[in-house]
């Protein structure tokens, strides 16, 4: 019973049904890094999601869906599925893009770049690899010798109310309704744009 | 971001990249890196698409890789005939934004010469001027004589030895095939390091800047 009660005390945000074909300005949502030890997490951005805004993930991230900001980071990876888009800076430690990015990339060990993958920008990253099949249009910068410089991630602010908590449906794949109640994903923040 | 790219619309479906076709095994192209100090970042200058094995080449070297896409230009595939050069040379400007305090160590101009008209290749000569510095070389493939035809082809680099040769999926632009007499005339910032006649009757070609 203890289990059950204590499932029912745990604050969860209302269930609200929105108009899906919304896109919403992501207010801040905030969850604690992993503690050391634990298994890596992934936060996702399903696919027909769509955020305006920046994204910061304290653990691993996949994006199916889209997300148009200034900046998307984890101090883990970052992957784009190929139904991915992500119109922002992307900073991580290994970016993987099947999908399409227009904007700067840093990875500080490794961004590839595979058969489906399309980006616009900048990529600093002691290595890079490209598919063939890749599209690529700007400069890459590799240095093998010395990891790329790489902004740290935001800190998460702790949301600080239910009012805060996200309308962006930062969700599970598949779910086509964007702007539904917040879920928390692992180590994910949100910053409207 | 810099301008060096031309819009990419991230909605636009990927045009696949053909496979290596074959291999061209070059007698000049390590005259590029005979002069490459191991601890300068070299800035490279491809006039093509980002290709795998170049980017893995280059991937040995501190280094900064620029492509700039001109074969897929509309500017140059569409309105060749209309542009003046002094239209020109502004277009090839809006692509060679790179930062200020930087000058280009390698060029890789492919086949590309040849699809320029000799105002576009004027443009392209003075706007590149500013960029290059007296260690730079060039690498390109010109014509022995004015019949001969160039395929659509992309290049990318394997080894200093050895050039991949792909078909290209680009629109194609219109041909304009220069004799090195007058290539040596409008694409005056360079002058011929070494050239290499080539049996299919391709030019192949080290080129360095002109000493003023």
């Amino acid at each position: 019973m203890a289990m059950f009660d204590k499932h029912k005390n745990t604050k969860q945000p209302p269930q609200r049904e929105e108009d899906p074909m919304v896109t919403r300005q992501s207010p801040s949502v905030n969850t604690p890094p992993p503690a050391p030890g634990t298994v890596s997490k992934v936060a996702m951005v399903g696919d027909g999601i769509s955020i305006t805004g920046d994204v910061t993930a304290n653990s691993n991230l996949k994006v199916e869906g889209r997300i148009e900001g200034r900046a998307v980071s984890s101090p883990q990876d970052i992957e784009v599925a190929e139904s991915g888009v992500i119109k922002a800076s992307i900073t991580a430690k290994v970016v993987r893009i099947a999908g399409a990015v227009a904007g700067d990339i840093s990875g500080s060990e490794k961004v590839v770049i595979s058969r489906t993958g399309r980006v616009q920008g900048n990529i600093v990253a002691p290595r890079v690899q490209l598919d063939d099949g890749a599209l690529f249009r700007g400069s890459i910068d590799m240095n093998p010798a010395e990891p790329a410089p790489v902004k740290k991630a935001a800190q998460a602010k702790p949301a600080a109310d239910s009012r805060q908590a996200t309308k962006a449906p930062v969700g599970a794949p598949g779910n086509k309704t964007a702007g539904t109640e917040a879920k928390k994903e692992p180590g994910l923040t949100l910053k409207s744009g | 971001m810099t301008a060096t790219a031309k819009v990419l619309s991230v909605d636009e479906p990927s045009r696949p990249t053909g496979p290596i076709m074959s291999r061209h095994q070059s007698k000049l192209l390590s005259g590029l890196f005979r002069h490459v100090d191991a601890g300068h970042r070299l800035n490279v200058l491809e006039i093509g698409p980002a290709l795998p094995e170049t980017v893995e080449f280059f991937a040995q070297f501190r280094c900064r890789l620029h492509f700039v896409d001109l074969y897929n230009e509309p500017f140059l595939r569409d309105r060749q005939a209309n542009l003046s050069e002094k239209e020109f040379r502004h277009c090839f400007e809006e692509r060679f934004l790179f930062p200020a305090d930087s000058r280009l160590d390698i060029c890789l101009f492919g086949d590309f010469l040849s699809f320029l008209d000799d105002r576009a290749l004027r443009a392209f000569n003075s706007a590149l001027r500013p960029w290059i510095h007296p260690e730079t070389r060039a690498h390109g493939f010109g014509v022995h004589h004015l019949a001969v035809k160039l395929e659509h082809h992309q290049y990318g680099i394997i080894d200093r030895d050895t050039l991949s040769i792909r078909s290209r999926h680009t629109d194609h632009m219109p041909y304009h095939p220069h004799s090195q007499v007058e290539m040596a005339d409008m694409l005056n910032s360079f002058a011929f390091a070494r050239g290499l006649l080539l049996p299919s009757g391709k030019l192949e070609m080290i080129l360095k800047p002109k000493a003023v």
